[in-house]
């Protein structure tokens, strides 16, 4: 269609311009609600879950990486809130909601840690025991994850909650 | 009682299960696997380590115990393997225990194999080296010269019965290197050329004594006559044939090192061992054929030997042509006698065997005799002065008969 020039430069009366504003607004706003129900897509029921746990050397950096599950981190902040200065091997597994579970023998505690851009949120500080865990391990189970510390022969069921 | 008994284990099995399972249920997945890898990882060593077919046989009922013990938890181990599977390292490692099981058995059998040879070679070198002291101390008495006639003639046939029993227990021992090695296959020819140092003796060394001990016999013989010497002859030409067959194969199989300088250096024997026989043959066979008013032109071949013959055959037959007489009659009747009874009877099988003469050069010698037989036959004068006395008996009457008409 043709539009003639004329008509384009005309000078429309001042209601009819709020009138042709509150129609770019509208038009806009459906653009825009459009393009945010195209983000909307989810994936529902999604597994993350390893079959069975991660056992890790840190490096001499207390970097630790896992190149099966393919991730990489430093362990160092975790040391620190447990309060020990090293861990000779680091247990980790993720469980099917996604959450990462962290211990290693001498912790008294489990970390629970969500994935992030880039960054590992902490989402919860599962204590354990009293004692420290000996010889902890992760098995993945259908509901949770299992907890077996092997020294002391305790089984702990736990999720990104805390201990079942 | 039967009934107690099955209450007590009952109760017995309960507990057990009770008391165990909080310990199964402690178990760490990862460990599981783990202890899976490092299991199977020490049955390949053993299976690898393993050298008699019992420890293999061991391992396999291992293998079928590890199945079961991990069989519940090969979905953990699937996963921890991935790509690889449970199911899969247990068929790789039951493959590796086959192949090694193969090849032990293989290996057993070689190892048998080899004690039966050992065993062989001892046992015949054992009686070669009886039948040498034998050989040789009859020599001794013989040379000597200390018995009477008859008792010498007794130790000469002594002599010469060792001789042929070396001959046939020697002819046994090389039957049975044909049989064994002849059609022997590549793989198992390797697979004893690669144990051959575990021989003290083996078939080679065997022949090498053997040829040596004939040469010293040939050159030493003492009493003997020309049929021994032809039976010696032919004893070379048997074992020259027999070698020539398996020549390539016990040489591979024995010598692996170096084939083809052995091949070489026992050819080189069995040419010094006949020119040891025919130094001794060509005199004896001339002296016999001289002792019998045969007189050839001197032989030192088996070729010279047949143009040898031919040439006396066909002069007799010229000389048979020309003059006819009872006295070349009996030249003739006097070689057909030697030739038939003891050249073609008493030596003619030996002579083929030992590549003196062929059955072709025999029968054209006898064509050649037919000829010489009936060109020497002297013809009769009877039927002649018959001839004559008739003729004049009929021209006396003519001439009586003309004389009373008259």
């Amino acid at each position: 269609m043709v539009i003639p020039l004329k008509l384009l430069t005309y000078n429309f009366p001042k209601a009819m311009k709020r009138t042709k504003t509150l129609h770019v607004i509208i038009i806009f706003v459906f653009v825009m609600g459009i393009t945010a129900c195209g983000t909307s897509l989810v994936i529902q029921d999604v597994d993350y879950s390893q079959p069975l746990e991660s056992v890790l050397t840190p490096a001499a950096d207390n970097q630790i990486h896992d190149q099966r599950y393919a991730i990489k981190f430093s362990i160092s902040p975790v040391l620190q809130e447990e309060g020990v200065a090293s861990a000779d091997e680091i247990r980790l597994i993720r469980n099917r909601a996604g959450y990462y579970f962290i211990t290693a023998p001498g912790f008294s505690n489990v970390y629970v840690f969500e994935p992030d851009e880039n960054e590992l949120k902490l989402k919860n500080k599962i204590e354990i025991t009293g004692d420290r865990l000996g010889q902890p391990a992760f098995n993945q189970r259908n509901t949770h994850i299992e907890l077996v510390d092997r020294a002391s022969g305790q089984t702990y069921n736990i999720d990104q909650n805390g201990r079942r | 009682m039967k009934t107690l008994y099955k209450t007590y284990f009952s109760v017995l099995t309960a507990f057990l299960i009770l008391t165990c399972s909080p310990v199964l249920a402690q178990q760490s997945d990862f460990q599981i696997q783990q202890d899976y890898r490092t299991d199977i990882s020490e049955l390949l060593n053993r299976v690898e380590l393993a050298v008699t077919a019992e420890e293999l046989e061991e391992v396999e009922s291992e293998i079928d115990a590890l199945e079961q013990q991990y069989s519940e938890y090969s979905e953990i181990i699937n996963a921890a393997l991935y790509p690889e599977t449970f199911t899969g390292m247990l068929s790789n490692l039951r493959g590796i225990h086959q192949a090694a099981y193969n090849n032990l058995s293989v290996i057993e059998q070689l190892n048998e194999q080899i004690v039966v040879l050992s065993t062989e070679m001892d046992e015949f070198r054992n009686r070669l080296t009886q039948m040498t002291q034998e050989t040789t101390s009859l020599r001794q008495q013989i040379e000597r010269g200390e018995a009477n006639e008859q008792r010498q003639a007794s130790l000469i046939r002594q002599y010469r019965q060792n001789i042929e029993q070396r001959d046939s227990f020697v002819a046994e021992f090389l039957q049975e290197l044909l049989s064994k090695y002849q059609r022997m296959g590549v793989g198992t020819q390797q697979e004893i050329a690669e144990n051959v140092d575990r021989l003290d003796q083996n078939p080679l060394d065997m022949i090498r004594t053997i040829i040596s001990e004939y040469i010293q016999i040939a050159d030493q013989s003492t009493g003997l006559q020309t049929p021994d010497y032809v039976a010696m002859r032919a004893q070379h030409g048997y074992f020259e044939g027999v070698w020539s067959q398996i020549d390539q194969r016990l040489t591979n199989t024995f010598a692996p090192d170096r084939p083809v300088e052995t091949r070489q250096e026992i050819s080189d024997m069995l040419a010094a061992w006949l020119a040891s026989v025919d130094n001794k043959l060509w005199d004896s066979m001339s002296t016999a054929f001289n002792q019998n008013g045969i007189n050839l032109q001197p032989f030192v071949s088996s070729g010279d030997f047949y143009n040898s013959l031919n040439t006396f055959v066909d002069r007799a037959y010229e000389i048979s042509l020309e003059s006819n007489n009872e006295s070349d009659y009996e030249v003739f009747r006097n070689f057909r006698e030697f030739w038939n009874t003891t050249v073609k009877a008493s030596w003619g099988e030996a002579l083929i065997t030992g590549n003196i003469l062929t059955p072709a050069q025999i029968a054209a010698i006898d064509l050649k005799l037919n000829d010489w037989g009936e060109a020497a036959q002297p013809t009769s004068n009877l039927m002649f002065i018959l001839l004559l006395i008739s003729i004049a008996v009929i021209v006396l009457l003519v001439v009586l008969l003309i004389v009373r008409k008259k």
